[in-house]
């Protein structure tokens, strides 16, 4: 009896592992036999000449340009809002908040990493009606206020990698800077972050493939089917992950469709660049340590 | 020296870690009714020997082994450890004992510690009482935890610790007994008494004892084992 | 030296206040979903609001259809998930041989950089249509279709926090229980699984948070029905989705105001997640 339900229950694991492989196989599958084929210049730049469109002398309609620069320039917002504020409570939360300070930051940014992004989503938009209602009528959701609720979203990945980077710095190590006369704040700057830059720096791509690939908080915070490229920070503006389900819901022809699985070719190809690109540095980290 | 008294033979056996070679060429045979001492300086290899043995060595990622690792079976002839199926380890570590340098005590009571391995083989509640209480005696440690069976076995102190883990490796009855540094943490007077216990159960099967104190395990084995770094000399 | 150290002191307060910045938003949050939910949690009408269905049109606003949508939804996921993801966890961890252990390894994480929207994009013309032919009812867009994708969005939540937890206990403990003849299976029931606990009830609570949470996967694939669902072939909205679909033509309307509570009960309930785990946390063994 027992060697039977043993057996069964190593039979379901093995059955977990081969599921695992087997939905996201056809997953990907699926996406690149339907994707590849409309991959094309067409694809992004629609009837426009490619060379004009990138010089921005030429409006691209019925292509995913304008959602491909507005995905880039509404994640690289973000990310310069996320990283100084988001690094710098890292290293204080690191290097010289006590054990009561701590926890109580912690606290706060776990609720915050747990929060669900349409209510980070919810937030900005009230942000921006507060800021509507209150200082000029001029601003609406825009690029800047998802950008703004990105950082938000993105913040305690930041802040998280950060302390834990540095708090992996060998206590040796550590010990060597300040004995020779460094002061906390040189020991940082010549001794800690160097070393722990790696770890950090795969937080922050970790965080951009976040910020990229988030639906639900551009939703409410400025995205917009149709704006061509962005002109200001209080613009509307288009991006990739908003187009694909907007597509999904709205499509009228299949050409339409095929775009839609373009896009989700190039949204899945860019997130798994960075996703790569964030592990590689984390194991060169690891590696370095390790020698040390 | 008859052929037919051998229990375990070790031939030609390599154990590479990544791919440095930390036992190089190690040729050993244990007796029936004999205690086999095997010494050298910490480092040298012993502890990774006995894993070896027992396919531990298996659980260690990196780890690889070479030559051959033969066992007696009384009915079957040999068996060669190193051939075994994941499904025939079990029966092969009853069979061959191992404790460890560092007591591993489970996460649970005092009791449960010892009767694990027999509620594994399925025996019945009133088998397991009789047993547990049988080796916790054989080892001296009885009437220090017969009050307090179901407390933590982590409250225990080291060398109540060796010993629970020593009873509860006897209660299998394994036909060979490998032991790694088996008093390190007893005093001497515990020490003396355990020695006097491996005496007593070499009578009836293999027992190998590792120990980087050359004279204590000289003075009980039979046979002595010298691992020096990754060569082996015997005498 | 004196500079020396003022510009100590100037960069240790800089830091401070990025600290203090960041670490109120979660409270600013709070605060702003709270305010903003005042005019619905002062009317009295609470009880009635949490209890009722929502048609608007009528001068119904209740947002039960939404957290029933919510908890089909989420609750049948985390149902599919926690034995698979365990399950999973436990192949990696003790049970595959190494190189597969690795493959999987390696692809559960991968799965967690694909992109939510892409999950149900591809669901939506793959699975859905499998659906509407397999059960031959409705369009496919149902509980059971969006529970079932959202599951393959969590399992990497699940999977990976399990194996961390299963990797917590010593591996003197596993070579203890091996070395007394326990077979890899009975390891793993008698002295690993009982060692882990804390680790998989987080792994579970962190996965029913994500589950929750989510928003793309149940707006996309479950149809968004404002109605108590029958069967879980029926379509459903969640709160995540109800948010979402609000149009915020007239920010004064009560039925924009509604979005807010459905807001507060999210973020109150990701809130006491993490409060729980942190009591998990703090239990003696």
């Amino acid at each position: 009896m027992k060697l039977l339900s043993h057996r069964v229950l190593l039979a379901f694991f093995w059955l977990t592992g081969f599921l695992t492989l087997a939905s996201v196989g056809s997953l990907l599958i699926f996406l690149f036999v339907k994707g590849v084929p409309s991959l094309s210049l067409q694809l992004i730049f629609g009837g426009a000449d490619p060379f004009r469109a990138l010089l921005l002398r030429e409006r691209v309609f019925d292509g995913l340009f304008p959602a491909i620069v507005g995905t880039t320039a509404v994640v690289v917002l973000s990310v310069s809002w996320a990283i100084p504020v988001g690094i710098a409570a890292g290293i204080y939360l690191a290097e010289f908040s006590g054990q009561n300070l701590k926890k109580i930051f912690n606290f706060s940014f776990d609720i915050l990493a747990a929060t669900p992004s349409i209510v980070i989503g919810l937030f900005g938009l009230t942000v921006a009606i507060f800021l509507h209602q209150h200082f000029s009528d001029r601003i609406y959701p825009c690029l800047l206020t998802s950008s703004v609720a990105l950082a938000v979203l993105v913040l305690p990945y930041i802040v998280r990698t950060t302390q834990l980077s540095i708090d992996a710095v060998p206590h040796s190590m550590r010990a060597a800077g300040l004995s020779l006369g460094a002061s906390k704040l040189q020991n940082l700057y010549h001794v800690l972050l160097p070393s722990s830059l790696s770890g950090i720096l795969s937080g922050v791509i970790l965080a951009l493939g976040r910020a990229a690939e988030d639906t639900a908080v551009i939703m409410l915070t400025g995205v917009v089917a149709t704006a061509g490229i962005p002109g200001s920070l209080l613009a509307k503006y288009e991006a990739l992950p908003f187009y694909i389900y907007y597509i999904s819901s709205q499509y009228t022809d299949q050409k339409e469709l095929m775009t839609g699985f373009g896009a989700a070719l190039i949204l899945l190809t860019i997130c798994a660049s960075l996703f790569v690109a964030a592990h590689l540095l984390k194991n060169l980290l690891v590696h370095r340590l390790r020698k040390k | 020296m008859a052929e037919d008294n051998i229990k375990m033979a070790i031939k030609d056996l390599d154990v590479y870690y990544y791919e440095r070679l930390v036992l190089k060429k190690v040729n050993m045979v244990f007796r029936n009714r004999e205690l086999t001492a095997i010494v050298g300086p910490s480092g040298c290899g012993k502890s990774t020997l006995l894993m070896a043995l027992t396919r531990l060595l298996d659980t260690v990622p990196h780890a690889r082994v070479e030559g051959s690792v033969e066992l007696r079976s009384n009915d079957q002839g040999w068996l060669n450890v190193f051939r075994l199926g994941e499904t025939d380890l079990p029966s092969l570590r009853r069979r061959v004992g191992l404790i460890f340098q560092h007591p591993n005590v489970l996460n649970t009571s005092i009791f449960k510690n010892v009767a694990f391995p027999l509620r594994l083989l399925g025996l019945s509640r009133q088998e397991i009482d009789s047993n547990v209480r049988a080796a916790l005696i054989d080892v001296f440690l009885w009437d220090e935890v017969r009050d307090r069976l179901d407390s933590p076995a982590s409250e225990l102190s080291g060398g109540q610790q060796q010993r629970l883990c020593l009873a509860r490796t006897l209660v299998l009855q394994p036909e060979i007994l490998l032991l790694d540094e088996p008093t390190s943490f007893l005093d001497e007077d515990l020490a003396g008494k355990i020695e006097n216990l491996l005496i007593r159960l070499k009578e009836e099967r293999t027992v190998v004892v590792v120990s980087h104190y050359n004279d204590q395990v000289l003075r009980l084995s039979d046979r002595v084992y010298r691992l020096a770094g990754n060569q082996q000399e015997s005498n | 030296m004196i500079a020396k150290h003022n510009k100590e002191r100037a960069a240790k307060g800089a830091l401070s206040l990025a600290l203090l910045i960041a670490g109120s938003i979660s409270a600013f949050i709070f605060f702003f979903l709270l305010y903003f939910s005042l005019p619905i949690l002062s009317s009295g009408l609470i009880g009635e609001f949490l209890t009722r269905g929502w048609d608007p049109d009528r001068g119904v606003l209740g947002i039960l259809p939404m957290i029933v949508g919510t908890v089909y939804i989420a609750g049948l996921a985390v149902i599919w998930v926690t034995p698979i993801g365990i399950g999973l966890a436990a192949f990696i961890q003790l049970f595959a041989p190494k190189p597969l252990g690795r493959i999987l390894r390696w692809t559960v994480e991968f799965m967690t950089g694909i992109p939510t929207v892409v999950y149900g994009f591809a669901a939506l013309f793959f699975l859905v249509p499998a659906m509407r032919r397999i059960f031959n009812y409705g369009t496919g867009l149902s509980v059971l279709t969006a529970s079932v994708m959202l599951a393959l969005l969590v399992l990497p939540t699940v999977t990976l926090i399990a194996q961390d937890g299963l990797a917590t206990v010593p591996s003197n403990q596993v070579l203890a229980a091996f070395s007394l003849g326990a077979s890899r299976m009975e390891t793993f029931l008698h002295v690993v699984l009982p060692g882990a606990w804390r680790g998989l009830i987080s792994a579970v609570v962190l996965g029913v948070g994500r589950a929750v949470g989510d928003t793309l996967i149940a707006l996309m694939l479950a149809g968004n029905a404002v109605a108590l669902p029958d069967s879980l072939l029926d379509s459903a909205r969640t709160l995540t989705a109800h948010i979402a679909l609000v149009s915020a033509a007239d920010y004064e309307s009560l039925s924009f105001k509604a979005i807010f509570v459905c807001g507060l009960v999210l973020f109150i309930f990701a809130g006491s997640n993490i409060v729980f785990l942190r009591l998990v946390e703090k239990l003696k063994k």
